[in-house]
């Protein structure tokens, strides 16, 4: 083989390259040349609540255009932390699930220092100075038809369930905020978990999990997000929702800033929207529940008890919350 | 000597030199910088917790557990299914390569499916088997997955080493069967069961889809699981630190175990074949035994992947997961969810990408067996080694911080991570049948007056044919079902088939889920199939034959 072997070799390895590049945007040269209406947005929420909303802010806003990145809370922390290292952040934007998440950003100085002027329609539990509130999910049992329903958190733990799940609180946020509500409450605590896994119960990975585990008929009942509850519900699986007494615990996924946002003015216009009326409607109707007061969502049964986990709180004793809570489930 | 041949090694090393450093090299060593920079006094605490030391001991338990047992599996299956006797042949090859075309991220959900309380089994039977949720269950599940890799690297190694003529020899000798499996063609497989073995082991250190499913319920924690959780819940620089410096763990524990069997190992197993020795097919069995064989086949085949398939694809087109799946509760409306415009352009895209970077893997795979086979480029093989045991979380990371500036979002940032996270599996199929490019042949072809590239076509690429069509297709599935570093890298207009399929993966629901991985399986089943024909076709046909003598009659003689 000659250098010309190789070099034809090295050519065709190149132009391959060239073929898998097809397609893809260079991202110097669309980061140099976007448009000021242009903005980038990453995000956790669903798909098909983020398409709807995106939709409906170009609509609202004609010329502007919102690239997204969307991914699991966890890919979406490792773009974060990997672009931080490699440039700065390039997102004007970011919605994030939980108020943990975005608290440690506001920390690293990523987003925050502005919110939107009509922030304060949203209730005071769910917003900061540095981001607010646009989104709200809550831990609610999941319970086979075939056994009883649970009327209270406590009730999981007793006799009533061969089976109960769990999500892992150390890999998803909304139940660190229910451990979070669980251990700081005195007639729960850390016992509470105690005399779960006394009673049999097994810990899964996420909410969904527990979702198409209760559904499936591996375990009788489970702590899930609503909306993955209803979702099974809806579509025929032998499921029913409970919103147990002393409440459903809420978790809001906030909205905020990029601290050097290229993109500032865009990116506080997507962010008004998505908190004011037009937004939480759009929010509301594509299934996801809104945090603005009286906004039509999905479903809440009239007079369903709802909880507040104290984030601060729980950003401060995170570490030993999660110790107590491995000393029962392991991990 | 022929001319060019001096300054080949060199040029070629200096090629693959220049893909590690790009592929391999500079991401690994900005994640290293990374930690040092700021985590370097985390690590020592971190090392000495307990439940790292679980994870660590748990981790490397099941690579060698899952290695110990697929390889055996992988090569009774590689054996039986060489011979031409066998009923029903051509099905079988096709059906054991199955679990390949399913994504991990829902096989574990199939088997809960299967044999889970109020599983399959459980409700038609009464059996169930509780331990599918615990190390068991991820150690069979992990098992039967990667038993179709062992599979296909040994065959491909087989089907360019063995030498029928020498089974032959030793059977007419007066050798029995048995003799003649242990001392000629497991001799012969050895350098492809070596590559199957390190394949396994490290694609266990590093896999996670299957044991965040099956293991969580029981408490069994891995390395990986522990990254996912720390990515998770990773807002904060710390947790970001400890993941990072988890998967670096990986990196050292896949050197630390592959290093010296690349150096020590592999350099024994080599040996040099003629081009056209081999051809005349396997040695025919007794039918009794053979139908043996078959039966025994279709019993694993039909526990391991038909209840768990027919599971799957139930789950597509059943209305609501805890249903039972008649047909009354059947409904086309998960494909007709999952089928949307912007999904055929995703499967456009994954497809093109997939193509193209089998084709360049397979091209590097070549050129790092190649030069391995001198002293100087045998760290290559264990290089490149490194970033498949990396979780594709941590490379993704890696890549981004070396190339985020000029390449993020991009469709080429996702072919290079493809690339460095593949580039072991094209080459260790490769590696293992390359006893077949003798260079004497080559040379001979040169001195000839053959210029380079008509040497390499006509001496090298036809009994070469079989491993690189094999690691063409292996990497080919495994581009087209990635999904964490595609999911953590794509950007507007870059969104892989696989992303598409995550992101529809939301609140639990199992069935639309189920229905594009079923589309994604028969997608991949007709090329996957039509390979497999194509590779049978360009084994080198049988020279004449003495085999027409029964072997009776041969000893006779």
């Amino acid at each position: 083989m000659t250098t010309k072997s190789i070099g034809r070799l090295a050519l065709l390895v190149v132009v391959l390259l060239g073929l898998g590049a097809c397609g893809g945007r260079n991202g110097s040269a669309t980061q140099s040349t976007r448009s000021a209406t242009t903005m980038t947005l990453y995000t956790c929420v669903s798909d098909s609540t983020i398409q709807p909303v995106i939709t409906a802010f170009e609509k609202s806003d004609p010329g502007s255009t919102v690239d997204l990145f969307r991914a699991p809370t966890g890919q979406l922390n490792a773009r974060v932390a990997a672009d931080t290292r490699s440039g700065g952040l390039r997102a004007d934007v970011i919605w994030g699930c939980d108020p943990l998440t975005m608290q440690a950003f506001v920390e690293q100085r990523l987003v925050g220092g502005w919110i939107p002027a009509g922030a304060d329609a949203i209730p005071a539990q769910y917003r900061t100075g540095n981001y607010v509130g646009a989104q709200l999910l809550y831990m609610v049992a999941v319970h086979r038809t075939t056994v009883p329903a649970p009327r209270s958190w406590s009730d999981l733990a007793g006799p009533g369930y061969a089976k109960v799940a769990v999500p892992d609180p150390t890999v998803a946020a909304s139940a660190l905020g229910a451990l979070g509500w669980f251990a700081a409450n005195p007639d729960y605590g850390m016992d509470f978990y105690r005399k779960l896994k006394s009673a049999g119960a097994v810990q899964v990975s996420t909410p969904d999990d527990v979702t198409t585990g209760v559904a499936q008929g591996i375990y009788d009942a489970g702590m899930t997000t609503s909306n993955s509850a209803y979702a099974a519900k809806k579509d025929g699986s032998p499921v029913d929702v409970v919103w147990p007494e002393p409440g459903a615990v809420a978790i809001y996924g906030p909205v905020a800033l990029a601290t050097h946002s290229a993109h500032a003015q865009v990116a506080k216009d997507f962010i008004t929207f998505v908190t004011g009326d037009a937004g939480q409607r759009v929010i509301g109707a594509s299934g996801t529940y809104p945090t603005r007061p009286g906004v039509p969502g999905p479903t809440i049964p009239t007079g369903a008890p709802i909880v507040h986990p104290d984030w601060t709180r729980i950003g401060t004793t995170k570490a030993a919350i999660e110790l107590g809570y491995k000393q029962v489930f392991g991990g | 000597m022929p001319r060019g041949t001096p300054r080949l090694l060199p040029r070629l090393t200096a090629l693959v030199v220049a893909f590690l450093a790009v592929l391999v090299v500079l991401p690994l060593c900005r994640l290293v910088l990374v930690v040092w920079q700021e985590g370097r006094a985390d690590i020592a605490p971190m090392a000495g917790s307990d439940g790292l030391r679980t994870a660590v001991w748990h981790t490397v338990a099941l690579a060698a557990a899952v290695t110990l047992a697929a390889v055996p599996i992988g090569v009774t299956m590689a054996l039986v299914l060489r011979r031409s006797d066998l009923p029903g042949r051509p099905f079988w090859q096709v059906a054991v390569l199955v679990p390949v075309l399913v994504p991990d991220f829902v096989l574990g959900y199939s088997w809960t499916q299967a044999y889970a309380r109020a599983g399959f089994t459980d409700t038609l039977l009464g059996l169930r088997w509780a331990g599918i949720q615990g190390p068991l269950g991820v150690w069979l599940v992990l098992v039967v997955n990667a038993a179709p890799l062992v599979y296909l690297v040994v065959a491909v190694g087989l089907a360019a080493r063995t030498e029928p003529d020498l089974e032959r020899a030793a059977r007419v000798s007066g050798a029995g069967p048995a003799t003649t499996l242990l001392t000629v063609t497991l001799r012969l497989a050895l350098p492809g069961v070596a590559a199957a073995a390190v394949l396994v082991f490290v694609l266990t250190l590093g896999t996670f889809a299957i044991p965040q499913v099956l293991g969580a319920p029981a408490g069994f924690s891995t390395v990986t699981t522990r990254i996912y959780a720390n990515l998770s819940l990773g807002g904060d620089p710390t947790s970001f630190i400890e993941a990072i410096t988890l998967a670096l763990l990986l990196v050292i524990v896949a050197a630390v175990c592959v290093a010296p069997a690349d150096a020590l190992l592999a350099p024994r197993l080599r040996a040099v074949r003629g081009a056209d020795t081999q051809g005349i097919p396997a040695l025919p069995g007794r039918r009794a035994v053979r139908r043996a064989e078959a039966f025994g086949l279709a019993g694993y085949l039909f526990l391991t992947v038909a209840l768990p398939l027919t599971a799957l694809v139930l789950s597509s087109v059943t209305r609501a997961l805890g249903l039972p799946p008649t047909p009354g509760n059947w409904t086309l409306a998960h494909f007709r969810e999952v089928l949307t415009p912007r999904t055929f352009q995703a499967l456009g895209r994954s497809l093109g990408l997939a193509v193209v970077a089998a084709t360049v893997l397979v091209l590097l795979g070549a050129l790092v067996a190649v030069i391995e086979r001198a002293r100087s480029g045998r760290a290559a093989a264990t290089l490149i080694t490194l970033t498949l045991v990396l979780p594709g979380s941590t490379l993704a990371v890696g890549l981004l911080i070396t190339y985020g500036r000029w390449l993020s979002g991009t469709l080429t940032l996702i072919l290079l991570a493809y690339l460095a996270k593949l580039w072991a599996f094209a080459h260790r199929p490769i590696a293992g049948a390359l006893d077949r490019l003798p260079p004497d042949e080559m040379h001979a072809s040169r001195a000839s007056g053959a210029r380079a590239l008509t040497a390499v076509r006509t001496v090298a690429l036809r009994p070469l044919a079989p491993a690189l069509l094999g690691a063409w297709l292996v990497c080919f599935l495994s581009a087209l079902h990635e999904v964490t570093m595609s999911s953590l890298l794509y950007g507007p207009g870059t969104e892989t088939f696989a992303v598409v399929v995550l992101n529809s993966q939301e609140l639990g629901r199992i069935g639309p889920t189920a229905a594009l991985s079923v589309v994604l399986s028969l997608l991949v089943t007709v090329p996957a199939v039509l390979l497999f024909l194509a590779v049978g076709r360009l084994r080198p046909r049988p020279s004449r034959p003495p085999e027409h003598l029964p072997l009776e009659v041969a000893r006779v003689g």
